[in-house]
């Protein structure tokens, strides 16, 4: 290793990222503004579902039925309707998401301790959201059975209606919210998407900087001269490497000042792992950039790679348990998962190695078996 | 003993070397060795296999069959090939490719100095001098991406050198680089070679450059046709060239029916190839040329493209197109097809175009010449109504381009620098699409692709996609889809970039058919100056204007008029002997190659004048011969005179 060597190529590669304006992009506005978009766009919080009332009975008890939902924060009340025939329009126009249809005799029949049916019209099209206000509407139902039961028994058992309604719940469930006490997505999302952003953006760079040096024929100076691979690589490497970093940290202030995502865990642990692992998601760009000889391909190589793992097999939007036997072992094979467990664990747990070796482990391991395979790789005489 | 045995050893031996590229074999067979300080040119048209060898020479390629070693070292694995990368230096193919766009010139030449450890104060140094002799200092600070053709390839010659390797391998360095810069550069190379002792493999695919080589190897379909000095391998190939002037050369073809396989039309002259000595030559073709009023030969030594093709032909690996048969010149034939007054447009305040006039009749071949950015594209996208002029008046066929509709289209034919194909497609499917985009009569497309098929010989080829064509046969399938409208007028965006000599051969008897026997109205754009050889008349471009209009024979005798007849002088030190003459008043001498050429008003005098000056300086051996001037000559007399004009008034101003 020649450090004059390796330094006239990072100096080099400096010049040319950042005087290309493509590059420039890429390196430096490209990850903060996917970051943006993505942490506004893709709250995964159900809240404030449109829906509307078809009150057939119109009595007391219906209306307070009624106001169960127009009370809740889950739910924006968008009117009473006359009829189901209207209410179908609405839905159909998308301009609610849900309907409860309260049936004649509602009051008469719950007074009298006969069972009413109350019909749920919920839009599938985001079964999601779908799911998500269906356990509301269920939510909201159940609590109001109760509150109905517990009347019921109060006056026929001459007990206040407190004692009425503990006695119908014997098991009562508390729920404390860990570490996302208020469970709002967007503390969980923001250190989820750096890693997702990070899983994508330096093996782009990483890919098209050494591919383009191929497609221009530029990659000759370095074949015909006496720089090593392992010079050569860590030369035209480290720049991406470091930019990758600036870019950790770039996110890291979006995530904590733009989306307020609490950072309660050890800085320098945080700096360290995430250093490594753009180290590793570096080494997918260097693998895809000794496979490919165009940008174009080297482009859609790394998207294959890092955009679907980054998104669907790192816990982003399905926790790594909730996955298929198969897309549980993909996802094991790819770094995003155990660097998401760093991010969410310096985030909002305060946990370190002590907790994450394996992860960190798991990382190191990779980043190495990439380096390796890619040295491996590249050779300075081609066959084409 | 080791250093002096080392000494010896040449500087690439090649045994039997081939390469294949997935199977495909590109290259096979050569034996080939350079010696220590020799420039050794491979020439040959593209997919000869010049890259193959060159690359694998400099350990960035690996092969298959023989053996390949470079100061003796063998380059059979990829750790030998490491071992002689200290010594080498490689400028791979495509102008200014391997240098990086963003950086400037000093700090292109800085990354390959760090990059060869070569120490700062030396690289300073050596920058500094390469510099000057490039003549690149004043723009140092300029991004690469914002240079011209010839100055990219400058400085990926200084920083090819930069760390003074013992031997450099250059992959085309003057391909898309006008006739000034190209000569600009060999005689930069030429001096740093001698200078420096470097051994340099060269590969070109200009024919007209071999005389800058000490040797050469002709490469064609991946073998190794012939090699050694320009003047051997001509002589190798032997042959005479008889140039016959008949007024009627319908009749003279037919007199030599089908006899000589190597026929060939230069303007008014009909060029014969003829196997053996002069006197066999003479004693065969007098007798036939006895029958043909008015014929009269001449016969001369071949040149080496005629060389070249006469090998390929003997080896059996290229069959010739027979020439045009052509009917008689009729003289001024009516209206102009193509008119241009004062055609002139402005980019912004850059004046790409400035009040250039001319025009070409039907029948005519029409070449406009010039280098990158003289205007000569900006013209041809005018006439074609791509671009409004910004003033002054283009007609086509009849119709100003500044109001023509679309009909107009359908009567001219374009076929661009890259050929604009659909590579995808077919043969007949591309044929079939222009014929759509012009507007054939579907009834009509039938018969028109049995033409295209049938002039250009593509009916072999009918279903194959474009892509794999070779070269050659894409370019007549994309003239075929030009014509496929049956235009009067036909335009050419440098139509034979790349395209082998044999190609281009076949290519020219199609335009000659065209224009004398259709009326068709021809105006191309051209590097290869062999090529402006051929058209009827040129106007030579130049910053935006046309400075020289005139038959090919016209221009040249322009120039000798002007400043004076070509003296060849065969000197030792061809360097100095320029800086001698410039001293004593003779403002045109240029290097070339190993000679010195001198326009001197005085031939006569300075026949015998001239070698006694060089001797008596120590200079010599000296020897003096006229020459006649090529289109190249006259092309960068031209232009390097504008140049120095240009140059003084800027320092006046």
């Amino acid at each position: 290793m020649n450090l004059q060597r390796i330094s006239a190529i990072v100096v080099k590669e400096w010049r040319e990222i950042v005087r290309d304006r493509l590059f420039f992009a890429l390196a430096f506005v490209v990850p903060a503004t996917l970051t943006l978009l993505f942490g506004f766009g893709l709250s995964l919080d159900v809240e404030n579902v449109p829906l509307a009332v078809v009150d057939y009975d119109r009595s007391a008890l219906s209306r307070e039925y009624a106001h169960r939902f127009s009370d809740s924060r889950y739910f924006d009340f968008k009117g009473q309707l006359s009829d189901l025939r209207e209410a179908d329009a609405l839905l159909m126009r998308g301009q609610v998401r849900a309907v409860v249809v309260i049936p004649e005799h509602f009051e008469q029949r719950l007074l009298s301790g006969r069972p009413a049916e109350v019909q749920t019209l919920v839009d599938g099209t985001f079964p999601f959201r779908s799911l998500t206000s269906k356990g509301y509407i269920t939510a909201i139902n159940a609590s109001f059975s109760a509150g109905v039961l517990a009347t019921a028994i109060a006056q026929t058992r001459g007990v206040s209606v407190e004692d009425a309604a503990a006695a119908l719940q014997p098991v009562p469930v508390e729920v404390r919210y860990l570490y996302n006490q208020s469970v709002k997505s967007v503390w969980s999302i923001a250190p989820k998407l750096l890693m997702a952003i990070m899983m994508i953006s330096p093996p782009f760079l990483t890919a098209l900087g050494i591919v383009r040096e191929k497609e221009s024929g530029s990659i000759f100076n370095i074949y015909s001269s006496t720089v090593t691979r392992g010079e050569f690589l860590v030369g035209k490497l480290a720049p991406y490497v470091g930019i990758s970093f600036l870019n950790v940290l770039i996110l890291w202030v979006l995530a904590c000042f733009v989306f307020g995502a609490p950072f309660k865990g050890n800085a320098l642990f945080f700096a360290l792992t995430a250093l490594l692992y753009v180290i590793c998601t570096t080494g997918i760009g260097l693998l895809v950039s000794v496979a490919v000889r165009t940008q174009v391909a080297a482009m859609l190589g790394t998207a294959i790679l890092t955009i679907v793992p980054a998104v669907l097999y790192s816990g982003i939007l399905i926790p790594i348990s909730s996955l298929s036997s198969v897309a549980t072992v993909i996802a094991h094979l790819l770094p995003g998962m155990y660097f998401a467990n760093i991010t969410v664990g310096s985030f909002l747990k305060d946990v370190d190695l002590g907790e994450l070796w394996p992860d960190v482990l798991a990382l190191a391991l990779y980043a190495t078996v990439l380096f390796a395979a890619g040295y491996r790789l590249f050779h300075k005489r081609t066959a084409t | 003993m080791e250093a002096a045995a080392l000494v010896d050893v040449p500087a690439i031996v090649a045994r039997g070397f081939g390469k294949r590229y997935r199977g495909r074999r590109a290259v096979s067979g050569i034996d080939l060795s350079v010696g220590r300080g020799e420039l050794f040119g491979l020439i040959g048209p593209d997919g000869a296999g010049k890259s193959s060898l060159i690359k694998a020479a400099a350990g960035v390629l690996s092969f298959e069959e023989g053996e390949l070693s470079v100061f003796g070292q063998s380059l059979a694995g990829d750790a030998d090939a490491e071992r002689i990368k200290d010594r080498i230096g490689l400028m791979p193919q495509g102008l200014g490719q391997n240098l990086y766009a963003e950086l400037s010139i000093d700090e292109n030449i800085d990354f390959f100095a760090q990059l060869r450890l070569v120490p700062k104060a030396e690289a300073a140094r050596r920058k500094a001098e390469l510099l000057a002799i490039t003549r690149l200092e004043r723009f140092r600070d300029r991004a690469m991406k914002h240079l011209s053709g010839g100055m990219k390839q400058k400085l990926g010659l200084v920083c090819t050198l930069i760390h003074e390797p013992q031997l450099v391998l250059l992959d085309e360095p003057t391909t898309g680089v006008d006739p000034v810069s190209r000569r600009d550069f060999w005689a930069i190379l030429g001096r740093l070679l001698r200078e420096r002792g470097i051994t340099a493999l060269v590969s070109t695919a200009y024919m007209d450059e071999a005389s800058s080589f000490h040797r050469i190897g002709l490469m064609f379909g991946g073998q190794l046709l012939a090699q050694g000095t320009p003047e051997d391998v001509r002589e190798q190939v032997g042959g005479t060239m008889a140039n016959i002037q008949a007024p009627d050369s319908a009749a003279l073809l037919q007199a030599l029916g089908g006899r000589y396989p190597q026929v060939d039309r230069l303007g008014t002259q009909i060029r014969v190839f003829i196997d053996g000595t002069r006197e066999a030559a003479r004693a065969g073709l007098d007798p036939l040329l006895a029958a043909v009023p008015g014929a009269r030969a001449e016969y001369d030594a071949p040149d080496l493209e005629d060389s070249f093709i006469a090998l390929a032909r003997q080896r059996g690996i290229a069959t010739l197109p027979p020439p045009a048969v052509l009917k008689p010149a009729s003289g001024e034939a009516g209206e102009p097809a193509i008119v241009c007054e004062a055609l002139t447009r402005d980019f912004g305040a850059f004046r790409a175009v400035d009040a250039v006039s001319f025009d070409v009749h039907p029948g005519e071949i029409f070449g406009l010449l010039g280098a990158n950015g003289a205007g000569k594209s900006t013209v041809i996208k005018m006439l074609t109504g791509i671009l409004q002029p910004s003033a002054g008046r283009g007609r086509v066929a009849g119709a100003d381009m500044r109001s023509a509709g679309f009909a107009i289209k359908e009567r001219i034919g374009y076929m661009s620098q890259a050929f604009s194909l659909y590579l995808d497609l077919t043969v007949e499917e591309n044929v079939r699409l222009y014929g759509d985009i012009y507007g054939v009569d579907r009834r009509r497309i039938g018969a028109r692709l049995d033409w295209v098929l049938d002039s250009a010989e593509l009916r072999a080829y009918r279903g194959e996609r474009a892509a794999r064509l070779p070269l050659g046969l894409r370019q007549r399938l994309a003239l075929g889809c030009a014509l496929v409208h049956e235009p009067r007028v036909l335009f050419l965006d440098e139509p034979t970039s790349g395209v082998d000599p044999i190609g281009r051969r076949a290519f020219w008897t199609t335009l000659q058919q065209l224009a004398r026997n259709d009326g068709v109205a021809i105006l191309l754009t051209t590097h290869y100056m062999l090529e402006a050889e051929r058209c009827d008349r040129l106007a030579l471009m130049y910053a935006g204007r046309v400075v020289a209009a005139d038959s090919p024979a016209g221009m040249k005798a322009a120039v000798e008029r002007e400043s004076g007849v070509l003296l060849a002088l065969d000197c030792a030190k061809p360097e100095a002997a320029r800086a001698l003459l410039e001293r004593r008043g003779y403002a045109y001498c240029w290097v070339y190659g190993a000679q010195l050429h001198v326009l001197t008003p005085q031939p006569e005098r300075d026949l015998a004048q001239l070698p006694a000056w060089l001797d008596a300086a120590g200079l010599g051996p000296a020897r003096a011969q006229r020459r006649s001037l090529s289109m190249e000559d006259v092309f960068v007399h031209r232009v390097t005179a504008l140049e120095a004009a240009d140059r003084k008034a800027a320092k006046a101003a």
